[in-house]
């Protein structure tokens, strides 16, 4: 399992997430609605763990430790729209 | 190839020749429910094996089609020219990518937007309550983004920061691909990470995800349901995105971006190498200096030079006037200081200039390199011949027979070792030497056999042609074919495609009268064109009869004088069949006007052509305002010739038995002399003699002036001469090996073959 809480109630996403994690990130998010989610440590994310990330919009720790991701996708604060990254 | 593959591709063509048969036949007789029944399952076995097979495009284009079919089935919609003509073209596709896949393991590149082209288009078809919806909901979406959705998007994309950083780098980057990808909802149950596809794009400059529809609030969404959409620019080249997204065509939609559309091709894209573009480039160049520059210093100067360089342009595209224009607005504008004639001017240049859309443009040279291709495919095609069961068996148990009576010759070996009863050994050999040659000849049949096909396999392709042709001529056309079972050996068949097209072709643009000119020489509107194909004694007959206008004989006559062919004394002297005959020569034609399909004087001349390299002839008859006949008259093999041995100067030759009319024995008082050669008269027509020996340049064996002459009377193409021989021996049937290495490129003989004693023989060729 690469999705757990911590004990500060971080759910942090930890190495490969394959596409099983995105039902456990999301019954985490839904159990906790407002948790934040530390993507640091997660060095390659599957689609469907991101398309979560996407959809419930937490508070994200950091930059993404997978590299693409942190390139291309900006997941904006929960009222702006979501875009492709200009940095 | 594996036998998968091989089956996949034999049945598919064997099923889209079957469909397009039932499409014919629904246009011409209408709809039944059977009809449709069979039609739709040809389609879904098709559509099957394609799946099988993993060709997706394929598949996807054939389901379309299926929807559509279905509708018709339920009686959701009626059958119209439009859907007919769609589905043929799908088939056509399809066949492509057949060919294709035959050649090359994979469809084209291209074949997922070609799908996309025509799902589409076969979409459109559908009544507008599209079942499609309910059977794949998913594909709706991409198939659908219009132009304008699209130029939405890609210029989000173009407008972002990274991607105009990366164009200020690079301004003369010339190509970028933007490409929208919306998986499908289920793709994370295939085992698919959409996002896989994405990372492995090259040289992305700009990316955008998001959600295809407004997410569904927390609580209520479902993780395993892909609900996003991917878009991308890549300033890499298209058909590597094609081959990264090549197991989602349905999902994707790759599109060229029009960096001119969007007014950001800073530079001139000098890489284009056609003229045009350049031109074009040229003048989008001096309209943009025009435009920038008419607030500034050295107006006059700028002004003027860009005028000047867009008229020269023009004038180098000898486009004069547009040039002298071009000028003249340059001095006005100069004069006015008001560039905008000059600017409108300018536009109207650049859209006069701009060609065919792309597609349009791709779809134009696609067909010469799509005949090339076809034309490769067929050669390959060549190599197969599908062949009856029982066919094969019989080979079987002959060759079974054979080998026992193989072994009795061990046993007959042993009994002459043991020197007993020679005189019985002989007469054993003897007997077994008789099965053997029973079984020889047997098995020869049997193996000729193999390589026979019916005639349908060439008249199959004629009803498409003959729909398609006779709604561009405006023309009713009915074609019938007869004999289709009637066999011949493939490699006639197979070359027999190439004359009848000539032939069908040729009667009716040439032969068959419009409907109106019809109905006033009293003869119904429709008219008939009759493939006919028969069996006479070991010639196979193939007729193409219409009953259209015929042949006026003396049009010919006038055409010939005019081409200066022949004389108008020649002319006078020939029959009507003779000059008729002269349709068959190179470069004849009698229509004043030439058309895409035929009237250029080539098609009769490749129909005599192609006939005698495969051993027939072609004759041709004609009634004016009742039609015409083209017989042609072949062998049914031609892994087998009979020959006929003749001797000449003491040395032996084969002269194929099918040029061959009669032979004679001349006493001397027939012979007369015509300047210097000799000659005679057969049935009212004056024959040369020409000697073998001479001709082979033998020395002539002196002979006595009173003794009878020897000659074998040999017909070709209409012209009768009378060869001289000392002696005729009985005729053989041989096979004819061709002629090879040194002798390669020895004209004057059709090839060699074995005699008994092991000589070999040299086969003449008498044309």
């Amino acid at each position: 399992m690469s999705v757990c809480r911590q004990e500060d109630g971080t759910i942090l996403l930890e190495g490969g997430c394959p596409v099983e994690d995105a039902e456990s990130l999301l019954q985490l998010l839904q159990a906790t609605p407002g948790a934040p989610v530390d993507w640091t440590r997660s060095n390659h994310l599957h689609t469907a763990v991101l398309q979560v990330i996407l959809a419930a919009r937490p508070t994200l720790v950091g930059r993404c430790g997978d590299p693409w991701v942190a390139e291309w996708v900006n997941v904006a604060p929960a009222s702006a729209p979501i875009t492709g990254c200009d940095r | 190839m594996n036998a998968l593959h091989e089956q996949f591709i034999a049945e598919s063509r064997e099923l889209i020749h079957q469909a397009t048969d039932d499409l014919i036949t629904i246009e011409r007789e209408g709809v039944t429910k059977e009809r449709v029944e069979r039609l739709l399952r040809t389609f879904h076995t098709l559509k099957g094996s394609a799946g099988v097979v993993e060709l997706v495009a394929m598949s996807l284009t054939l389901h379309s089609a299926e929807d559509l079919l279905t509708a018709i089935h339920v009686g959701r919609l009626g059958t119209t020219a439009g859907i007919i003509d769609q589905s043929l073209a799908c088939l056509d596709l399809v066949s492509r990518w057949v060919d294709e896949f035959e050649v090359h393991r994979s469809l084209p590149l291209r074949a997922d937007d070609e799908a996309r082209v025509m799902i589409r288009r076969l979409r459109d078809l559908m009544p507008d309550s599209a079942p499609t919806q309910q059977i794949a909901p998913e594909r709706k979406t991409s198939a659908h983004i219009g132009d304008e959705a699209a130029a939405a998007w890609v210029l989000r994309l173009i407008q972002s920061d990274r991607a105009q950083n990366f164009l200020r780098a690079q301004p003369r980057s010339t190509e970028l691909v933007a490409i929208s990808y919306e998986p499908l909802v289920g793709c994370f149950f295939n085992g698919d990470d959409p996002m896989a596809l994405m990372r492995k794009i090259p040289h992305l400059v700009a990316f955008n995800i998001d959600a295809r529809e407004a997410w569904p609030p927390v609580a209520e969404l479902d993780p395993f349901a892909c609900h996003l959409r991917f878009q991308g620019i890549s300033a890499g080249n298209r058909a590597e995105l094609s081959q990264i997204f090549r197991l989602v065509p349905d999902q994707v939609r790759i599109i060229d971006v029009p960096l001119e559309r969007f007014g950001l091709r800073q530079s001139t894209g000098v890489v284009e190498i056609d003229s045009t573009a350049l031109t074009r480039a040229v003048i989008t160049e001096q309209r943009r200096i025009v435009d920038v520059s008419h607030r500034s210093e050295d107006f006059t100067g700028r002004i003027g030079a860009a005028a000047r360089v867009a008229a020269n342009a023009m004038r180098h595209d000898l486009r004069i006037e547009l040039a002298e224009q071009i000028e003249r607005a340059g001095a006005t504008a100069i004069r006015e200081r008001n560039v905008e004639p000059l600017l409108s001017i300018l536009d109207n240049t650049i859209e006069l200039i701009t060609p065919l859309s792309p597609r349009a443009e791709g779809e134009k040279a696609e067909t010469g390199a799509q005949s090339s291709r076809r034309a490769e495919v067929e050669r390959a095609a060549g190599h197969w011949i599908r062949v009856e069961e029982s066919r094969i068996d019989t080979l079987v148990n002959l060759v079974g027979e054979l080998l026992v009576a193989k072994n009795s010759f061990a046993h007959l070996a042993t009994r002459i070792e043991r020197d007993i009863e020679t005189g019985e050994v002989a007469q054993a050999i003897g007997r077994e030497r008789e099965a053997i040659e029973r079984l020889a000849t047997e098995m020869h049949a049997a193996i000729l056999q193999l390589r026979m096909v019916p005639l349908a396999e060439v008249f199959r392709s004629f009803p498409r042609l003959v729909r398609d042709m006779s709604r561009r001529f405006n023309k009713k056309v009915r074609l019938l074919t007869l004999g289709e079972t009637t066999e011949s050996d493939k490699s006639i068949v197979d070359r027999l495609f190439e004359p009848l097209m000539h032939l069908v072709r040729n009667a009716l643009d040439h032969g068959i009268e419009s409907p109106d000119e019809r109905r006033a020489a009293g003869k119904p509107e429709s008219s008939t064109i009759t493939m006919q194909a028969s069996r006479i004694g070991d010639r196979l007959v193939v007729e193409v009869i219409d009953d259209g206008r015929g042949i006026n004989p003396d049009i010919i006559r006038r055409r010939a004088r005019e081409r200066g062919s022949l004389t108008l004394e020649e002319l006078a002297n020939q029959s009507d069949e003779q000059v008729i005959d002269l349709v068959f020569s190179a470069g004849f034609s009698t229509t004043a006007e030439v058309s895409d399909v035929s009237g250029r004087g080539v098609g009769m001349d490749v129909v005599r052509t192609t006939v005698e390299q495969i051993g027939g002839w072609v004759s041709l008859a004609s009634h004016v305002g009742v039609g015409t006949t083209v017989r042609l008259d072949l062998p049914i093999s031609i892994a087998m010739s009979r020959i006929m041995l003749a001797e000449a100067a003491g040395q032996v030759f084969g002269i194929p038995m099918e040029g061959v009319t009669e032979t004679l024995h001349l006493s001397p008082d027939r012979i007369g002399q015509i300047k210097s050669n000799d000659a005679f008269v057969l049935r009212d027509r004056v024959l040369p003699i020409c000697s073998l020996a001479e001709l082979m340049n033998l020395p002539e064996k002196p002979g006595h002036k009173s003794d009878a002459r020897l000659v074998i009377i040999t017909e070709t193409s209409g012209r009768m001469v009378a060869l001289e021989v000392d002696a005729i021996r009985d005729p053989l049937e041989v096979v004819l090996k061709p002629m090879q290495g040194l002798l390669a490129n020895a004209r004057g003989y059709l090839g060699t073959t074995l005699l008994g004693d092991g000589r070999v023989l040299l086969v003449l060729d008498l044309k």
